[in-house]
């Protein structure tokens, strides 16, 4: 008998027990999204093989200190578009593998490379033998907004303003013969509210089984957008019921334990991990996050927590580390009826904070939330009731994943 | 709720806390600026700290300044930058590097006897070391080892950063735009004097990298006091201090905004520093005897040295 | 076919679950390690026979602990998550 374990499908790996490093390897990008949060993307800051590599030995020098001392870790390579730096990327990991092995480090036993990418160079050689490599090790997503119409409309070449749809698309059953589980993440902005429904349907229609999909944390959002989100997740709510998409779909829209009060001491933590991750940019500057590096800042300047040469400064991730959901909350958010699930960014609250901290809630996203959680009560109501005159809700119950309610 | 209207009355008034004051040329407080202020402080109910320099002022200042109850920091509260021969004010403030407080500890010790208060004032928090731990201990054990002798005797002196924790039940700190207010010789109100240093410096404010700016002001006496996110301001806002018992501890937010860049989140080596001496404030009053304390007022036995270590035990 | 015929605790999964991660990084790592480095080439080949030992240890353990159904042309699983051991066989 060959006992061969089956691997985990839980979409978050070592939810909170892995340390997450962020290597920001170019600031450039084929693409021009229209809504992008890079506000500071360039073609001229690449990392450098010498300043990841340095990093690199900084960070498992310290295999004992608190601020890496986690049971796993994630390598993040982000960009602009990380691919355009696969030569970078497939060093960097071959040398990651190869020290943690040569030092006994720990993480040996249990990391990840993860990357998100517009998919547009996919399928060449060098992407593909990069995969091939690391295959077991590797969490790897392509960003689809949904239909050719709404992918078209933000997710455009950068100098002809072309829509990058069909060169996606063209990549994605490799991309799900190799990652059959994946998610994409899709970015919900004020113009493409009115895409959702078909859009989350093509993308299943895709293979696509899991939609992880947010509004931005930006404040965008016009009159009425609340009204236009509920109306476009309630169809969307009929057509995954009606079809029966919920068996084998799932898009993070819905989730079970979204809109409910919350408590203010039991369920006080803060919503994000900023701080417990690091960024490294192509300088070699260390960041809580990667929104916290000045390409993705609108105003403040960069929280540079240190640097590949000096070090972590400790202080200036003390205010992260002791963030809390109701010291950074307005008493209207801790008193809110339908809290449970409203998701916060806390580079986005640093960034439109009226002062330099980190403990000022953006409430900018409120009526989408509030707009979500009915649209939400309605899908698990209907949901629910059908389940129950099938008489297979307890079959449901008892197979259904779990689903993080929202992603950074 | 505001208690204290600080009125520094020239560019170059007295630095009395942590913070050094760069400025070195004269810009006294317009006259007509110094009675607006006046008048805030007496319709808002504020308790007047004039910070003088080390000039005399003119006469006709004198006759202003004196129209309202207020303390003189600079004058009858005396401000030394080195450690003098002997102290002829009852309250003097102290502004020592920590080189110094534990090079000097004798002669400060010396001076116990000839003061009713003496503030220390640190000016290098920012550079502490944790190797420095034992030698500030040390100097700390220096001073008790006199406040007993004195203590036992008639005179008991208060020295700020080891006799007040002695009384405290609870947090009592700068208060820096919470129960106090500074007023510069530009109208404008600041949170504390560093705040006002900083923006005459130029040193970026880091709010906006496309205009760097390092406007620090929270109003004038025109428009009034807007302190922005003033609850981060207030214990219940501080994470870390709100579980903290080193009661006596300035909670520096200048030193807060330098260091950790977060107004709310004290520094590891503000949070070593009020710890030892805390400590420090412990050994004294278990030799003075516990009986002599209210219950609530005893201090217990702690294993950490900074708060931020153990916080998820709270 | 698959059908749980048992399970482990925490522990044991977490026992199992490092020795496959393991075994996953070694043989990743030996796409990239050549014999010319020859050192790290050694330990590599020396780790491969060791956590495949300890691998194949864990299951023999287990089968023997918990006496799980078993059947001809077929093999456990364990799902991560749930610590539930599957019996696979061919349809």
């Amino acid at each position: 008998m060959d006992p061969l374990p089956i691997k985990s499908g839980d979409n978050v790996w070592k939810d909170g027990m892995a340390k997450d490093i962020t290597f920001i390897v170019t600031k450039d990008c084929q693409l021009a999204c229209k809504y992008c949060y890079l506000v500071g993307k360039n073609s001229k800051e690449r990392m450098p093989w010498s300043v990841a590599k340095q990093a690199i030995d900084y960070i498992l020098d310290r295999e004992y200190d608190s601020n890496f001392n986690y049971e796993s870790v994630v390598f993040d390579f982000i960009g602009g578009e990380p691919f355009l730096e696969i030569d970078l990327i497939d060093k960097v990991c071959d040398y990651i593998k190869t020290e943690l092995f040569r030092r006994n480090h720990h993480w040996f036993n249990s990391y990840r490379f993860s990357l998100a990418t517009n998919g547009l160079n996919y399928n060449s050689s060098k992407v593909q033998n990069f995969i091939k490599k690391n295959l077991s090790h590797l969490s790897l997503m392509i960003t689809i907004d949904g239909t050719q119409v709404l992918h078209d409309m933000n997710r455009i070449y950068k100098h002809s303003e072309k829509g990058s749809y069909n060169d996606v698309l063209k990549n994605v059953p490799l991309w799900l013969s190799q990652f059959p589980t994946h998610g994409t993440k899709v970015t919900i902005s004020h113009s493409n509210i009115p895409y959702i429904h078909e859009s989350v349907l093509h993308l299943f229609s895709l293979g696509i089984h899991e939609v992880n999909i947010n509004c931005v944390f930006e404040n965008v959002w016009q009159e009425g957008d609340d009204i236009l989100l509920e109306e476009q997740l309630m169809k969307l709510a009929d057509s995954i019921i009606d079809e029966g998409l919920y068996q084998d779909y799932t898009c993070s829209f819905f989730y079970e334990h979204l809109g409910k009060p919350m408590d203010k001491t039991l369920e006080n933590q803060n919503w994000c991990g900023a701080g417990k991750m690091l960024s490294i940019d192509a300088s070699g500057n260390f960041y809580p996050c990667t929104r916290f590096a000045q390409y993705s800042l609108r105003d403040k300047e960069a929280w540079i927590i240190g640097n590949i040469h000096e070090g972590l400064d400790p202080n200036k991730l003390r205010p992260f580390l002791t963030l809390d959901r109701c010291t950074q909350s307005t008493q209207k958010c801790q008193e809110c009826e339908v809290a449970s699930g409203c998701a916060w960014c806390q580079g986005e609250n640093f960034d439109a904070a009226k002062t330099h901290t980190v403990f000022e809630r953006a409430t900018a996203i409120c009526k989408m939330h509030k707009a979500r959680v009915r649209a939400n009560n309605y899908y698990w109501n209907k949901l629910y009731r059908k389940l129950e005159m099938e008489g297979k809700r307890e079959e449901f119950e008892a197979n259904k994943k779990n689903v993080k309610s929202e992603i950074c | 709720m505001l208690q204290y209207l600080v009125i520094l009355l020239d560019d170059t008034s007295v630095a009395y806390c942590h913070a050094d004051n760069p400025l070195k040329e004269h810009n006294l407080i317009p006259l007509n600026t110094l009675r607006k202020a006046i008048l805030f402080g007496m319709k808002e109910n504020l308790m007047i700290q004039y910070v003088y320099p080390e000039y005399e002022l003119p006469e006709e200042y004198n006759e202003v300044i004196e129209s309202i109850d207020h303390v003189k920091i600079g004058r009858e509260v005396a401000v030394y930058n080195a450690v003098p021969q002997t102290i002829t004010a009852e309250n003097a403030v102290l502004r020592i590097s920590i080189a110094d407080f534990i090079s000097k500890q004798y002669d400060i010790a010396a001076l116990l006897p000839q003061v009713t208060r003496l503030n220390i004032s640190l000016t290098d928090i920012e550079t502490f070391k944790d190797e420095q731990q034992e030698n500030y201990k040390k100097a700390l054990a220096t001073l008790n080892a006199v406040l007993l002798n004195l203590y036992q005797s008639d005179k008991q002196p208060q020295v700020n950063i080891l006799t007040d924790r002695l009384q405290l039940k609870e947090m009592h700190n700068c208060g820096a735009g919470d129960t106090n207010i500074t007023l510069a010789p530009n109208g404008k109100f600041y949170l504390c004097p560093a705040f006002y240093y900083d923006e005459k410096i130029g040193i970026s404010n880091r709010l906006n990298h496309h205009k760097p700016s390092s406007e620090r002001s929270v109003g004038d006496l025109e428009a009034g006091l807007k302190i922005p996110n003033q609850q981060l301001l207030k214990l219940d806002h501080a994470p870390l201090c709100r579980i903290c018992d080193a009661y006596h501890c300035n909670r520096c937010i200048w030193l807060n905004q330098k260091l950790t860049w977060d107004n709310n989140t004290p520094s590891h080596q503000q949070c070593v520093i009020a710890h030892l001496e805390r400590n420090a404030a412990r050994d004294l009053q278990q030799q003075l005897g516990t009986d002599n304390f209210e219950e609530e007022a005893i201090i217990k036995p702690i294993d950490y040295i900074d708060p931020f270590d153990v916080r998820e035990q709270f | 076919m698959k059908k749980i015929v048992g399970q482990v605790t925490p522990e044991e999964k977490n026992a199992i679950q490092t020795l496959f991660e393991r075994r996953n990084g070694l043989n990743e790592l030996a796409k990239i390690l050549t014999a010319d480095n020859a050192e790290l080439y050694e330990k590599l080949v020396k780790d491969l026979g060791e956590t495949g030992v300890k691998f194949q240890d864990w299951w023999d353990t287990m089968a023997q602990k918990y006496q799980w159904e078993y059947a001809e042309n077929g093999n456990w699983e364990i799902n991560f998550d749930t610590c539930e051991i599957f019996l696979v066989t061919p349809e």
